[in-house]
C-alpha cells in the first residue's frame, strides 16, 4: 500500500490535522464530535505526563459502559507498560519503527490499523512471543512496572505467566476443558491440590463467562465448544494463571456477531482487574471496548490517546481517513 | 464505469460454455476409469500373489502321522543311553518282520523302510524310556510323524508316475506306505511341529518358531533403539535446532540416508559391530542395531513431517502460556504428532521386518537349529528362513517355505494391525 501523501515534504510523519470539513462516519452513523477542529492537535500527548481533566463525551461509546479514562491527556490507571523506541526486525525487513507508547493498567487500549501496520508485531513484543520467531529482533525498551521485560534476567516463561494473550483463531488445546484451564497453573506449579485446582478452574471459567454453559461437561474436548466459548475458553485458560496483562490479537475477528458482542462484554468486565490490550480490525469494537486507542501505519505509531478523542477528533489526518474507511 | 463491448457474443458464449463442459466431464470420467484400472490392477497382483503363496503352502500345515507298536527290545536298548538306540531301524525291522518280509544280511530292506520313519520316532521312543526305563521289553503304541518324502506321497505330490530321478521314494517304500495306511496307521493332522519347532535338516521336522523368536528379538532391539532415537533426533532438528546450513546438510543426509541400499548397512553392521566391537554374530542384537539404523532415517522423516504438521496456532497457545519449550513440544506438538509418527514407526517397522539383504551380511542366514532364548544367541529371521528353506534341495521345504512366507505375512498384519489399533486410540484421546 502505497500512500505517499500522508508523508510530509519534510519526511516527518503525519500531515497535520484532520480536514474538519469531512464528516468521520462509522456504521453509518455520524460520530459526535465530527467536523469540530481538533482541540489540542498541538499539544503533544505524552501519557503520564500531567494528567488533566478534558471533555468528556461517551454518548457515542457502547451503550452502558463508563470507561474509566476520562482524561484525553492521560490515562486513568497507572502506566503499566512504557515501551520506548521500539524496533523490530524480522530478518532483513523492519516491521516497526520506534514505537513509543504507554499502557495504563485497568484500562482497555485498543491497536488499530491497516493490515501489516505493525500491530500485532507491538503486542508480541509485550510477551516476548517474538522471540520464538527466527530472525526476529527487538530493539528499545519495554518497561513493565519499570522493569525492563527485554532484559537477560528475565525469564520469558515467567513474563508470559504475567502476560496472557488470546489469539485471533480460538486454539483451544486439543485436550478437555478443565485440562485446557488447568495448563497454565499446572505448569507454573500455582496449585499444590487437585481441590485448590478444581478452585481455580472454576474461578477462572467464571471470570471467562463460561462456567453457566460448560460446568457439567468439563472432562469433555475443548475443541467440541462453538468458536466463541472456545475463544472465552482460551481467555479463561489465560487468566487461571492470574496474569497482570492480557494481549489480545483479534480475538473475535474468527466470531459472529453474537460471539463477537459477549466476548466484548467479557472484555469490559476484565477491564477493571487487568490491563488489557487489544488488537483488532474492527473500529466499530474498538470505539465499543477500548477508552485508549493507539492507531499504527506502515509500522510507526501515528497517533494515540483516547479512544473518544482518536475517534472523533484526531490530530493526524491518516487517523481519520482510517476511522472514517477511506483506506484500510 | 468504462464501457467496453462484449468481446464474446452471448451465443457462442453458451455453446462453448456447453461444449467445454462435456470435455471436462469426458476427461473426469476417463480419470476415474484409471482409477479403477489402478485399483484392480493392484488388488489383482496381490490376490495372484498370496493365491499363488497359499496355493504352495496350504499343504505344508497338515502333515501325516503314523502309529506304530514298537516293541522295546531289550537286546537294543542301551538303559543307560536310550537315545543312541536306532529306534527307526528297530522298527522297521519289526514290521518287515510283521509283513513277513525277509531281509537281506545288510538289511537293506529295513534301511529302506526306516528312511520312511521320522527321526522324531526315535526321540519320542528314547524319551519314553528315559522316562519311564520299565517299558523295556514292553510293546509301546507310539505315534510320530512320517519321513518328508512319505508326507510328500500321501499328500499326493509324488505318486508312481512321478520320474524316478525326481523322488526319493521307491515303488516298493510306495506299496509299503499304502499298506500302512490301509491299516488305518496312518492320520493326518495340523502341522503343530511347524509353529513348535526351531530350523531343522528334516522338512518333517523343520519349524518357524526359533526364526519367529529371533525376528522378534530383532524387532524388539529395532524398535528399543531406533524409535526412540529417531523421534529424538527429529524432535530436535525440528523443534529445537537452529535453521541454517548445518540443518540442511543434516536433512539432505537423512534422506540420501533413507535410500541407501539396506546391503550397505548389511556391511557397515558388519564392519562396526562384528569385527570393531565384537558383538556375536548371527545375534538378533546385532540384526537389530543394523535393522535400527536402517529405520533411523524413515523415522526421523515421517517424524519431522508429523511435526510440521501440527498447527502453529498450538504450539503459539503453549508458549503464550508460558510453557517452556520442552513443555510445549512434550505436552502438546508431540503428542498431536503422535499418529503420524506412529505411521512412520509402523513403516519402518514392517521393512525392518522383512529386510533380508543385511541379514545375509551379518550371519542371520545361516542353520541355526533351536529357539533362541536371548539377543546375543545365534538365530534365525523369518525373511532368512524363507531363504534358507527355498535354497534347499529337499522337495518337501518348497511348502514349507510358502507357509514361512504366510506365517512372515501373518505376523506383519498382527503388528501393523496392532500399531494401528494403538494409533486409534492415540487419535480418540483428542
Amino acid at each position: 500500500m502505497k500512500l505517499p501523501f500522508f508523508l510530509s515534504p519534510d519526511g516527518r510523519e503525519g500531515g497535520g490535522p484532520a480536514d474538519p470539513t469531512e464528516t468521520p462516519r462509522m456504521g453509518g452513523q455520524v460520530l459526535p464530535g465530527a467536523g469540530t477542529p481538533p482541540a489540542s492537535a498541538e499539544v503533544r500527548d505524552e501519557p503520564g505526563q500531567a494528567p488533566e481533566p478534558g471533555p468528556t463525551n461517551k454518548a457515542a461509546m457502547a451503550a452502558g459502559r463508563v470507561p474509566q479514562v476520562t482524561s484525553p491527556a492521560g490515562p486513568a490507571g497507572p502506566t503499566k507498560i512504557a515501551a520506548r523506541d521500539v524496533s523490530v526486525f524480522y530478518g532483513e525487513k523492519q516491521a516497526l519503527f520506534d514505537v513509543s507508547l504507554d499502557i495504563p493498567d485497568k484500562t482497555v487500549t485498543a491497536f488499530i490499523g491497516p493490515s501489516g501496520c505493525g500491530k500485532s508485531t507491538f503486542l508480541r513484543c509485550m510477551n516476548r512471543m517474538n522471540d520464538t520467531i527466527q530472525g526476529a529482533k527487538v530493539t528499545g525498551s519495554i518497561l513493565m512496572d519499570g522493569e525492563d521485560i527485554n532484559a537477560r534476567s528475565v525469564d520469558p516463561v515467567l513474563l508470559r505467566a504475567q502476560v496472557g494473550m488470546v489469539f485471533q483463531k480460538p486454539n483451544p488445546f486439543p485436550k478437555t476443558i478443565y485440562e485446557n484451564v488447568a495448563y497454565g497453573p499446572r505448569i507454573h506449579g500455582l496449585t499444590t491440590s487437585k481441590s485448590e485446582m478444581d478452585g481455580v478452574v472454576e474461578s477462572a471459567l467464571k471470570k471467562a463467562g463460561l462456567w453457566e454453559e460448560v460446568a457439567d461437561r468439563l472432562h469433555s474436548a475443548g475443541t467440541s465448544l462453538s468458536g466463541g466459548q472456545q475463544q472465552r475458553l482460551v481467555i479463561a485458560r489465560a487468566i487461571a494463571v492470574n496474569p497482570q496483562v492480557i494481549l489480545m490479537d483479534e480475538p473475535c475477528s474468527a466470531l459472529d456477531p453474537i460471539a463477537t458482542a459477549r466476548i466484548e462484554e467479557l472484555i469490559d468486565e476484565l477491564r477493571e482487574r487487568y490491563c488489557i490490550v487489544i488488537v483488532t480490525h474492527s473500529m466499530a469494537q474498538a470505539a465499543r471496548v477500548s477508552q485508549r486507542t493507539a492507531f499504527f501505519h506502515l509500522g510507526r505509531l501515528v497517533e494515540h490517546g483516547n479512544t473518544e478523542e482518536i475517534f472523533t477528533n484526531p490530530r493526524e489526518r491518516r487517523t481519520l481517513d482510517y476511522i472514517t474507511g477511506r483506506f484500510g | 464505469m468504462i464501457e467496453a463491448p462484449e468481446p464474446i457474443a452471448e451465443a457462442a458464449r453458451d455453446g462453448r460454455l456447453k461444449a467445454g463442459l462435456k470435455a471436462r466431464y469426458a476427461r473426469e470420467g476417463r480419470f476415474r476409469l484409471y482409477g479403477i484400472l489402478a485399483v484392480s490392477v493392484a488388488i489383482g497382483f496381490l490376490l495372484l500373489l498370496l493365491g499363488r503363496i497359499i496355493e504352495q503352502g496350504h499343504t505344508a500345515f497338515y502333515a501325516n502321522q503314523v502309529t506304530l507298536p514298537v516293541y522295546m527290545d531289550p537286546a537294543r536298548i542301551d538303559r543307560a543311553y536310550p537315545q543312541g538306540t536306532n529306534f527307526q531301524q528297530m522298527v522297521a525291522q519289526q514290521q518287515l518282520a510283521r509283513m513277513g518280509v525277509a531281509d537281506d544280511p545288510q538289511g537293506s530292506q529295513a534301511t529302506a523302510y526306516r528312511s520312511l520313519l521320522s527321526s522324531e520316532l526315535k526321540f519320542r521312543a528314547a524319551d519314553l524310556i528315559r522316562n519311564d526305563p520299565s517299558l523295556i521289553g514292553q510293546t509301546v503304541v507310539i505315534t510320530a510323524p512320517v519321513s518328508d518324502e512319505a508326507d510328500l506321497y500321501y499328500k499326493g505330490e509324488i505318486t508312481r508316475e512321478t520320474a524316478a530321478d525326481q523322488r526319493r521314494v521307491s515303488d516298493q517304500q510306495m506299496a509299503w506306505l499304502d499298506t500302512l495306511k490301509a491299516e488305518g496307521a496312518v492320520s493326518t493332522t495340523f502341522n503343530t511341529l511347524l509353529f513348535t519347532n526351531g530350523d531343522s535338516t528334516e522338512p518333517e521336522l523343520a519349524g518357524v518358531l526359533g526364526a519367529v523368536v529371533g525376528s522378534a528379538l530383532m524387532l524388539l532391539v529395532t524398535a528399543g533403539l531406533a524409535i526412540p532415537l529417531g523421534v529424538g533426533a527429529a524432535v530436535y532438528l525440528e523443534e529445537f535446532s537452529r535453521k541454517g546450513r548445518i540443518t540442511d546438510l543434516i536433512e539432505v543426509n537423512i534422506n540420501n540416508l533413507a535410500a541407501v541400499p539396506s546391503i550397505v548397512y548389511g556391511l557397515l553392521g558388519v564392519a562396526l559391530f562384528i569385527n570393531w566391537a565384537h558383538l556375536p554374530r548371527s545375534s538378533p542384537l546385532v540384526g537389530g542395531l543394523v535393522l535400527a539404523l536402517m529405520a533411523l532415517p524413515t523415522i526421523i522423516i515421517a517424524t519431522r513431517s508429523a511435526l510440521k504438521a501440527v498447527p502453529p496456532s498450538i504450539r503459539e497457545a503453549a508458549l503464550a502460556m508460558g510453557a517452556s519449550r520442552t513443555q510445549t513440544v512434550f505436552h502438546h506438538v508431540l503428542p498431536l504428532a503422535m499418529p503420524g509418527v506412529m505411521t512412520g514407526t509402523i513403516i519402518s517397522m514392517a521393512h525392518a521386518l522383512g529386510e533380508t539383504a543385511p541379514l545375509l551380511l551379518i550371519g542371520m542366514v545361516s542353520f541355526v537349529p533351536g529357539i533362541p532364548g536371548a539377543i546375543t544367541e545365534p538365530a534365525g529371521a523369518l525373511p532368512s528362513l524363507v531363504y534358507i528353506w527355498e535354497n534347499a534341495s529337499e522337495r518337501a521345504f518348497h511348502e514349507r517355505t510358502a507357509a514361512a512366507i504366510l506365517v512372515l505375512l501373518t505376523f506383519m498384519v498382527v503388528m501393523n494391525a496392532a500399531a494401528i489399533l494403538l494409533r486409534r486410540r492415540f487419535e480418540r484421546r483428542w
